[in-house]
């Protein structure tokens, strides 16, 4: 699903307020009156879950800065209030969707709790799959003759390639039962670089969430495609190196 | 997932494993990943200067099965092929050979980006070799 402009830029203050893209709104099934993502505001009673954003279901704005102590409020108000038992005698329809409402909850709040969970969400909104990112960089490379634009910068490449053939010497070594300590300590060091280079990432994309917010708010597509662009190569960093330290814990723990 | 009669003949019988000379004047490296599954790939070709033929090529690939298979076998078709001839072979031929699924695309896309990466790096190396492009900096 896609934001309408409008859409993206409607606010929305608190969990009562009504929200004013279309989209949210409905009638309740039980009273007729105008009703909020999870319940009628008139008469309180639970709604079929609608076809919403994350953010819209928590009464958040679309933003990449999230009050997290909001978020984590509202996650605990709705999970009482849209918990399963509460309907145990209630009407079949009510039953089911509040099963449907409590588990898209947790989806909702899973995703926008987690930072970098967030940030691919918020992208994908913005229609980029980052997995499409490679092929779609293949078909430009084949079709143009031109080299194709890694989507992983070349020195990572590097560093990643020269990791793995130690971690692949490790493994033989481990299988002989005669691991050579001075590797070991060698990838140790690099994974704790590894490490270090993971936590400043996860900074740097941080540090892109105002610029983000920034740019939806004044509208330029610019800045929008710019900062976008921006991240999407941190992810991708990040993405490789959160996968070389889980393969040199593997490696180090066996 | 199950992988196909060849990917696995690819994977427990690699072609072409190892390195070439990097600095050698012939020789064209190509380093590519990706970044879904943290794959890594190096394939290499040593190239003919006189008849830019591909005479040997070599790879070393670090991801799963369906990424190994896919650079074993782009090593394979390489080797023989000139340069633009190799630069002809398509990630959906390497899919339609190994019968990969959907979800391994990647792997072969993968593949052909190593082999295009590595005739890039030994093309430049060619222009920046003649003398008429080499100027003082």
């Amino acid at each position: 699903m896609r934001w309408s402009r409008a859409g993206r830029a409607a606010t929305m203050e608190s969990m009562t307020v009504e929200v004013s893209n279309p989209v949210a709104t409905a009638s309740c099934w039980s009273c007729g009156e105008m009703r909020v993502s999870q319940f009628c505001h008139a008469c309180g009673k639970v709604q079929q879950p609608l076809p919403v954003d994350y953010f819209t279901f928590f009464s958040l704005p679309q933003k990449l800065e999230v009050d997290v102590g909001r978020l984590e409020r509202a996650f605990y108000e709705l999970s009482r209030k849209l918990h399963p038992d509460v309907y145990a005698r209630g009407d079949a329809r009510e039953q089911e969707w509040s099963l449907q409402q409590s588990s898209l909850l947790n989806d909702a709040y899973r995703t926008l709790k987690d930072p970098i969970k967030r940030t691919e969400y918020v992208l994908r909104l913005e229609g980029v799959e980052l997995e499409e990112q490679s092929k779609t960089a293949t078909d430009r490379a084949r079709s143009t003759g031109e080299i194709k634009k890694q989507v992983v910068p070349p020195d990572l490449l590097e560093e990643v390639f020269d990791l793995n053939m130690q971690l692949e010497e490790l493994r033989a070594q481990k299988k002989l039962g005669e691991d050579d300590p001075a590797l070991v300590e060698e990838i140790g060091r690099q994974k704790l670089e590894l490490e270090e280079k993971h936590g400043a990432l996860v900074e740097q994309l941080k540090a892109r969430w105002k610029e983000w917010d920034k740019a939806v708010d004044s509208g330029s597509e610019e800045d929008r495609r710019k900062v976008r662009d921006g991240m999407i190569d941190l992810l991708n960093r990040r993405n490789y190196i959160r996968n070389l330290v889980r393969d040199v814990n593997e490696v180090l723990e066996n | 997932m199950a992988y196909s009669d060849k990917v696995l003949d690819h994977y427990s019988n690699p072609r072409n494993v190892g390195s070439l000379d990097k600095s050698s004047q012939e020789v064209g490296t190509g380093l590519v990943g990706a970044p879904e599954c943290g794959d890594v790939m190096k394939l290499q070709i040593k190239v003919n200067p006189q008849t830019n033929i591909i005479e040997d090529a070599k790879f070393k690939t670090f991801g799963c099965g369906s990424a190994i298979a896919s650079s074993s076998l782009a090593t394979e078709w390489v080797k023989g092929k000139t340069v633009d001839e190799a630069l002809q072979i398509k990630n959906t031929e390497i899919v339609k050979e190994l019968s990969l699924p959907p979800v391994k695309i990647h792997c072969s896309v993968l593949a052909e980006d190593a082999i295009r990466a590595a005739i890039h790096d030994w093309k430049k190396k060619q222009d920046v070799s003649k003398p008429a492009t080499v100027e003082a900096r």
